[in-house]
């Protein structure tokens, strides 16, 4: 009955999504873990991400992969900007008013998407990644498998960043304690901005990567802002490695989920998964304060 | 003896109460009895309903809870679905709709709490309910819309071939809902729900079972929301997956937060003023601008959040401050 070439699909598939998953959730994880801000609005840059690829994929007749040389610079600055103008005056409030304030950022962007795009969803024509790989009875659309590679490359680059850098060993002290970080002559102000611009750039460069097999609509955003959360609080604050193990299972449950049960109630796996791993591990599997 | 008016919560309580009676028992006859003004009108009433609702477990209890269009929905599915494939009325259908929502929140709450799910991650649980919730109910009846019962207009059906009646059974409960509000708030239950919305850590030291007094606000929040979807489905004849909106219940929360948390006054006018002004908006840039109403939301949440957390309410002390001032300081 089973068929062990299904299994290595379903299960190919699931990797693949669950690394994409990871690099869409690994800017929350950094700016969670660092400033202890609760941003909502994660998933609405994701979403404005995609849009503006589609923007500049279509004005220049460009591959959306090659847009990220303009997105990624573009939302780094963008983090900073929305950092120094709403985020920084509720650092250290009560929850309630950051997670109000950026849920007021996040409806901001989504209807600025819908006002002007409209509901109808965006797709490139066009990408270099559109045949598929096949192997033997194993087909892995080449879109998806150059998503799973690049997203996997990133959080190297970005575990090597925070581990053998002087900007890394800086973020990862102002994690630990800020004021004594503080006292040892880290900018932390410089920190923080850079943490949230560098969250924010992420966000770019895992849109261009969902662009060239999805399409953009003003819902995606909800859909990434969730998942994100769901990867953070399975991960904790494992750092990168917890990160990847979250987006890994995640994607490997709704992959099998999708395939065995229903294809429309993809949201429905990873929300009973988030639920059941807050009340059973409500410190994440890795570890969270 | 106590007295009839110390039951609802003081003497300037009741007359605000039947101030508000009295106002919106006349709105249908300031709008002519206007088939469109009055739907929007319920729509608004339907609204102020969930954010008092919401302002028990929002409010005081301090959790920021965005679920409420889930309870809402599941509410109106039993009601809806009871009165559509068994000709069950709704006024049985109703109470069986609050009963099923509050039994979801036990089932919800009460691991919830009990394993200390807190702040952003009982906002995001919560969030996540509708979303599950809606994919279920997907699950089960697919996209197709259930139409209630559309020639059949009687006081058993609930269903009326003009507006008001249902109109005025959702102000009823409304006025219920803000009854409940202030009982509560000049109660045990209140001060308890207060003391754990300022501080969760705290008020446990002092011997409040948090856990306990959470989970009753939390299913008192759910019962109005369950009821109420009766008369929801009734009042929109679908019963549908689409119920099942998060960004509905997120919009409740945000006219909760708005408002001021806590204040019933607050509470009450923001969900008034902005539910009024999104009609509005609707109306005159809805085909050009959709969700522009939800933009301005989004704007205002961020000038409350980053100037005055107390929102609305501070606004409102801000004001009268002034005023007595003479105008001349801030």
């Amino acid at each position: 009955m089973i068929d062990p070439a299904y299994v290595t699909q379903i299960l190919i598939n699931g990797v693949l999504m669950g690394l994409l998953y990871s690099l869409v959730a690994l800017g929350l994880a950094l700016i969670f873990g660092v400033m202890d801000i609760i941003n909502f609005a994660h998933g609405d840059f994701v979403m404005l991400g995609a849009y503006l690829t589609f923007l500049i994929a279509t004005y220049f007749l460009i591959d959306p992969t090659v847009t990220i040389a303009l997105t990624v610079p573009l939302f780094f600055l963008l983090g900073i900007a929305v950092y120094k103008a709403i985020i920084k005056p509720v650092l250290g409030a009560e929850p309630l008013i950051q997670i109000a304030v950026t849920v007021g950022l996040l409806m901001f962007l989504r209807n600025l998407a819908l006002a002007i795009f409209h509901a109808e969803p965006r797709g490139v024509p066009y990408t270099v990644f559109s045949t598929p790989i096949t192997i033997g009875p194993i087909t892995i659309p080449l879109s998806r498998a150059a998503a799973g590679a690049v997203s996997l490359a990133v959080l190297y680059i970005v575990h090597l960043l925070l581990t053998r850098t002087r900007w890394g060993i800086a973020v990862r002290a102002t994690a630990d304690d800020r004021e004594a970080a503080a006292l040892m002559g880290i900018n932390v102000e410089r920190v923080y901005y850079t943490t949230f611009g560098l969250g924010t750039a992420l966000t770019a460069l895992a849109a261009a990567l969902i662009m060239t097999f999805s399409r953009a609509d003003p819902y995606l955003g909800l859909l990434y802002g969730l998942l994100s959360w769901v990867i953070v609080a399975m991960g904790g604050l494992g750092g990168v490695v917890g990160v990847l193990a979250s987006g890994l299972i995640l994607g490997i449950i709704e992959s099998f989920g999708m395939s065995l049960i229903s294809a429309g109630a993809r949201e429905l796996f990873l929300y009973v998964t988030f639920l059941v791993v807050l009340w059973v591990r409500p410190r994440g599997l890795f570890g969270r304060r | 003896m106590v007295k009839p008016v110390a039951l609802l919560g003081g003497k300037s309580a009741l007359y605000s109460i039947i101030a508000i009676a009295i106002a919106l028992a006349l709105i249908p006859l300031v709008l002519g009895y206007n088939m469109y003004y009055v739907y929007l009108a319920a729509q608004v009433v339907l609204v102020t309903i969930m954010v008092l609702a919401w302002n028990i477990i929002g409010g005081y209890a301090g959790q920021l809870d965005l679920a409420s269009s889930g309870y809402m929905a599941l509410g109106g599915a039993v009601s809806g679905l009871l009165l559509a494939f068994y000709n069950v009325t709704p006024w049985l259908g109703m109470p069986l709709g609050a009963l099923t929502a509050a039994g979801l929140a036990f089932l919800m709450g009460y691991p919830t709490f009990r394993f200390g799910v807190k702040e952003v991650w009982y906002a995001l649980s919560t969030a996540a309910l509708v979303v599950i919730l809606q994919r279920v109910f997907w699950l089960i009846y697919g996209s197709t819309e259930i139409y209630m019962p559309i020639h059949r207009w009687s006081w058993y059906h609930l269903r009326f071939s003009r507006y008001e009646p249902l109109y005025y059974m959702l102000v009823v409960i409304l006025l219920v809902t803000l009854w409940l509000n202030i009982r509560i708030k000049n109660s045990k239950l209140g001060y308890y729900l207060t003391a754990i919305g300022e501080d969760e850590l705290a008020a446990e030291a002092l011997g409040i079972d948090t856990r306990r007094y959470k989970l009753y606000a939390l299913l008192i929040y759910a019962s109005i929301l369950g009821f109420v979807g009766g008369i929801y489905v009734n009042l929109t004849s679908i019963v549908s997956f689409r119920m099942f909106d998060p960004w509905l219940g997120i919009v409740v929360a945000v006219m909760g937060i708005i408002g001021g948390l806590g204040s019933i006054a607050g509470v009450f006018m923001a969900a008034v003023i902005l539910r009024t002004l999104e009609e509005y908006l609707r109306s005159m840039f809805g085909a050009t601008i959709p969700g522009i109403h939800l933009l301005i939301y989004g704007l205002l949440l961020i000038v409350v959040g980053v100037l005055k957390p107390e929102g609305f309410a501070g606004f409102l002390k801000y004001f009268r401050r002034r005023l007595a001032r003479g105008g001349s300081g801030g």
